[in-house]
């Protein structure tokens, strides 16, 4: 399976141009999508006002070389790693998702956009990692689902319990999962099947890249611009009005904190 | 609803409460019992729960009986004197003889505890009260409780007591919920120890919206100290001795390091020092008590009250001489930040800085509960070698109820034993409970099914109102067939403020008010049948309500009982405007039966154990 | 009071919903983030603020009577064994504490008491508690009372 090219299985019924149009269109939608959640919330508006203010609490002025330091170091290691998640099993599944998404959604672009039809011999690396993709997505994507979500974990609700904020990570499981099974599927001859998945994966991007007015997706942008605007606080010494830390030496191990939140 | 799982749990020792008097009864049930079952339950997170939660900045009972400083015969007579004669002399002298091994084990565990640098000891605050970085006193005693409890059950609110149904008046265990998962969990135990949280939230508030939560006393103390064992048919002792304090306006920030230790003093609006200007007037009403040293703390609000009712308020307490001291200044803000930050969110919010402004004070609305400058709570055995025959029942800190023990809150008649105290007397009656399933006399309980299975479906009933109910109406809160828990609590505020001597009569009641009190509390007791939750959150919020209306009709009864005025400035009996020692000198005690619903009282003789020091009276 | 969380911080861990003891803080349904669905029945405790690993939540005092534009924030540094606050007045005044919070690694110092010694024989019938009377630091044996001195409901 993991050298089949399934949009190739695809573009002997649809032309390549209908499926790159169709790409397009995806991309459009995020765009459109994530421009009218900041229009109707204005959240772009509040996010530079806040920070303007938070500006006039600064103790030492940046100079244009430490923002970029700062933004640098931002985007390589609190984005690439996610590290507001800190140590341990959500920061784990959260990379693992995001890569996985990564990769998926870039060899699905290279399939899509230059071996449309090269059916056997589209090169094999791609092939491989776009499957590798979407089975990282679902290890990291189910994990969560299942066992890490906080409304499952902290508040003990069942986790098949589905509320709004599932919408992002549910179409996201959805694609991974049904791009899987149509490829296999389809590799394996079930062709009954794969139109089934295929129709199913093509209603899944529908709703994860359409609903982005709705869903947690645009917040992959706005957490990024929040990480470089807390760095940046904290370089300047404004740092949201937190006390510093405090100079004493790390000694005393940690209490409340060595446990997971899950007491009940 | 999908439905209730039920889980069981059987132990030795139960702990109902895991605050300070509860993590306390725990990590001492271990030592005397090594091979025990010990479980603790608590309705939040033990790491943070009870009055205790934001920490302390003062451990305000420590006798320092290794340097001389205090005796146990003085706690017992300044406990005495602050409750105008009314306490259980017993209990508060075997609670302060133990007290200083408590203490002595925080500092061990890394409790931070301010030191005199002169002397090397503790520093004192007051007399009684020694100063500590208190912020993370809760999780340090909870771990002390972790570590001997074979298991703490967290998040599950206890709401009913359950008795033996082989032997009459024996206790058999307790149920409650868990309010995440929402499943019923039964534990059957040979003894269990009441320490769950005073009432806060029975007398309506000086804010009432937003800054409902701004209580002097934590407003999760629901009551549960009171309900548990009224509901079985325990006794109870000095309910109608409810606390006002008089504290920092709107934060109801601690005054104490301020009074005791920046020596700061109070003033009216007028720069006046008022307190002398009532001294006539309470002698009136109290006769020599108001010459006692130092002044009962009810008599002090007495002339506070007064003055601002004369006119002479705002009153302030002045602090801009002691805060140009850079020493005191930290002291007085750190005093907040490791008890009451919200004291320090309003002066942020309103720029106060003592520095330069004296900040305004005001009297609360009254608090009952057990642990502070006031005694009420459940009537208990005290300690063999201390206890008048009458007081004593065969195990320290044992309700009239067999194997039902109480600490901290819970227990009436030990007054001032703050948290050091309340962890105290958790230990003592942990130890009580142990001998007294060592002595057999814990053998044979049988807890029926019927019994269970019955309280359970009293326990989730107000989600079956809200559930049905809500289909009457098309949407918002207002329901002709359920009450909200919000709802029915403002009207239980409303009830004890208007009737039973709250802030609206400024603390005033008589016989009338508090019949009708009385009748107000049974329709709003009827009408709880239909109290309607939304989902476990409220459902637990529903059963603090129910815990705090027991309470507050027990509080009633009592108040209507005492036909004199004991404690001016908590309360006043204006159909009885006197301290009458000659026929109220001796403690209240009620029984509820538990099937009647009807209170009996009775007057209990007070033992004076201890003589007062001959000292000379104060200028 | 209350207590609020930052959009921009919340990452949703359930730390503030675990350790609340007024059982306020909750998470939304629509973003999945913590927020405090009571606040009038907000202690302003800080359990949830200093519990808080990304210092995503904060506290505006009670609307009844705390004008706006004020900030008390803190930071709890567990290993550190410090806690510490920044206050910020309405008028841009400045107070800033640090204070220690353990002397003593967490727990490091308290006995797990089953496997401590056990009590001796026949002192559970004593009046004495755990590590008593040595605990008390004084000499001799825990005071007591001899009962020829009580005096029934009378006044001193």
């Amino acid at each position: 399976m993991f050298y089949n090219n399934p949009f190739s299985g695809l573009t002997e019924l649809v032309s390549p141009l209908a499926v790159q149009g169709f790409t397009i269109l995806m991309v459009g939608l995020v765009a459109f999508g994530t421009l009218m959640d900041i229009i109707h919330k204005k959240n772009v508006k509040y996010f530079f006002n806040n920070a303007k203010k938070a500006k006039q609490n600064a103790k030492v002025v940046l100079s244009t070389g430490q923002r970029t330091s700062v933004i640098l170091k931002t985007v390589a290691h609190d984005i690439a790693t996610t590290a507001e998640l800190g140590r341990g099993k959500r920061r784990v599944a959260h990379v693992l998702g995001m890569y996985g998404t990564i990769i998926f959604w870039i060899t699905s672009a290279l399939l899509i956009f230059s071996f449309p039809t090269a059916g056997s011999t589209t090169p094999s690396a791609i092939t491989i990692m776009w499957h590798v993709g979407a089975i990282i997505t679902c290890v990291g994507g189910y994990w969560f689902w299942l066992f890490l979500r906080v409304d499952v974990l902290a508040e003990a609700h069942p986790w098949y319990r589905i509320i709004k904020a599932d919408l992002f990570v549910l179409a996201l499981l959805a694609c991974a999962t049904f791009g899987l099974a149509w490829s296999y599927t389809q590799f394996s001859g079930m062709i009954e099947l794969s139109y089934l998945f295929l129709v199913l994966y093509i209603t899944s991007n529908l709703v994860l890249f359409g609903g982005v007015y709705w869903s947690k997706f645009a917040h992959m942008f706005y957490k990024p611009g929040a990480a470089i605007q807390k760095n940046l606080a904290e370089a300047d010494g404004s740092r949201d009005n937190l006390p510093p830390l405090a100079d004493a030496p790390k000694q005393f191990g940690l209490g409340i904190k060595r446990e997971q939140p899950k007491h009940y | 609803m999908t439905k209730v799982k039920t889980h069981f749990e059987e132990s030795d020792v139960l702990i109902v409460g895991g605050g300070m008097a509860g993590t306390g009864a725990t990590f001492e049930a271990r030592h005397w019992g090594k091979d025990l079952k010990i479980v603790c339950v608590e309705k939040a997170n033990i790491d943070r729960s009870g009055a205790v939660a934001q920490g302390l900045y003062a451990i305000n009972c420590y006798m320092g009986m290794q340097w001389n400083e205090n005796q146990p015969e003085d706690h017992v007579r300044y406990a005495r004197n602050d409750l105008m004669g009314m306490v259980r002399e017993d209990l508060g002298y075997d609670m302060a003889r133990h007290v200083d091994s408590t203490v002595h084990m925080f500092d061990e565990w890394g409790l931070p505890m301010m030191k005199n640098e002169k002397t090397g000891r503790y520093l004192r605050e007051g007399k009684w009260q020694i100063m500590i970085h208190g912020e993370s006193y809760k999780p340090i005693v909870a771990e002390a409780a972790k570590k001997s409890a074979d298991k703490i059950y967290n998040r599950i609110m206890i709401t009913h007591l359950l008795m033996d149904d082989e032997k009459e008046n024996r206790i058999g265990g307790a149920v409650g919920f868990n309010m995440r998962t929402g499943d019923y969990h039964v534990f059957k135990a040979k003894t269990v120890i009441v320490a769950a949280g005073g009432a806060s939230h029975i007398f309506k508030p000086r804010a009432v919206g937003e800054g409902m939560g701004r209580t002097w006393y934590a407003p999760w103390s629901n009551g549960s100290a009171y309900a548990l064992p009224i509901a079985v048919g325990a006794k109870m002792t000095q309910m109608e001795n409810r606390i006002v304090l008089c504290r920092f306006k709107d934060g109801y920030g601690p005054v104490g390091a301020y009074f005791l230790h920046l020596k700061t003093y109070t003033q009216n609006a007028n720069g006046e020092n008022y307190e002398k200007k009532w001294y006539d007037h309470t002698k009136n009403l109290v006769g020599e008590y108001i010459d006692h040293h130092p002044t009962p703390t009810c008599l002090r609000n007495h002339a506070f009250i007064q003055e601002v009712m004369a006119g002479g308020g705002p009153i302030h307490m002045v602090t801009t001489e002691a805060f140009q001291d850079p020493h005191l200044e930290t002291v007085g803000w750190e005093n907040f930040l490791g008890m009451t930050v919200g004291q320090a969110v309003v002066w942020a919010s309103q720029n106060i800085d003592p520095k330069y402004t004296n900040p305004e004070l005001t009297t609360s609305e009254p608090y009952v509960m057990g642990s502070h400058a006031t005694c009420s709570g459940a009537w208990v055995s005290g300690p063999e070698d201390l206890s008048p025959p009458e007081y004593f029942w065969g195990y320290n800190r044992m309700l009239t109820v067999d194997g039902l023990f109480g600490a901290g809150d819970t227990v009436g008649g030990s007054a001032h034993k703050f948290s050091s105290g309340s962890f105290t007397e958790g230990r003592l009656a942990a130890k009580a409970a142990v001998k007294y399933i060592e002595d057999k006399k814990a053998d044979g309980i049988k807890v029926s099914e019927k019994q269970y299975t019955d309280l359970k479906e009293v326990i989730y009933k107000p989600l079956e109102n809200y559930t049905v109910g809500r289909n009457e109406i098309t949407g918002g809160t207002v329901s002709p067939s359920y009450i909200s828990p919000i709802q029915g609590l403002q009207r239980l505020q409303r009830i004890m403020d208007e009737y039973v001597g709250g802030i609206a009569t400024n603390y005033m009641t008589n016989e009338n008010m508090l019949n009708r009190g009385l009748e107000l509390l049974k329709w709003l007791e009827e009408d709880l049948e239909n109290v309607g939750a939304e989902d476990y959150h409220q459902l637990m919020r529903a059963w603090e309500l129910k815990h705090r209306t027991v309470t507050s009709q027990c509080v009633t009864e009592h108040t209507k009982f005492r036909t004199e005025t004991r404690w001016p400035g908590y309360y006043y009996r204006g159909d009885h405007l006197k301290l009458d020692d000659e026929n109220w000198h001796c403690l209240t005690v009620s029984r509820r039966d538990p099937k009647t619903k009807e209170f009996t009282m009775e007057k209990v003789p007070v033992y004076h154990i201890v003589d007062e020091k001959k000292e000379k009276k104060a200028s | 009071m209350s207590t609020f969380v930052y959009m921009t911080r919340c990452d949703g861990c359930g730390h503030c919903v675990d350790i609340c003891p007024s059982d306020i803080m909750h998470i939304d349904e629509t973003i999945r983030r913590a927020v405090n669905i009571e606040p009038n029945f907000c202690w302003e405790c800080y359990s949830c603020v200093k519990a808080c690993p990304n210092h995503a939540i904060d506290v505006r005092g009670y609307a009844d009577f705390a004008p706006m534009g004020h900030s008390v924030r803190v930071r709890r540094e567990e290993e550190k064994g410090t806690i510490s606050w920044k206050i910020k007045f309405r008028n841009g005044n400045e107070k800033n504490f640090v204070s220690p919070i353990t002397t003593k690694p967490w727990g490091k110092f308290i006995p797990k008491l089953a496997e401590e010694a056990s009590p001796n024989q026949g002192e559970i019938n004593s009046q004495r508690l755990y590590t008593e009377p040595n605990g008390l630091n004084i000499d001799g044996d825990l005071p007591t009372i001899s009962k020829d001195t009580f005096k029934k409901g009378v006044y001193y």
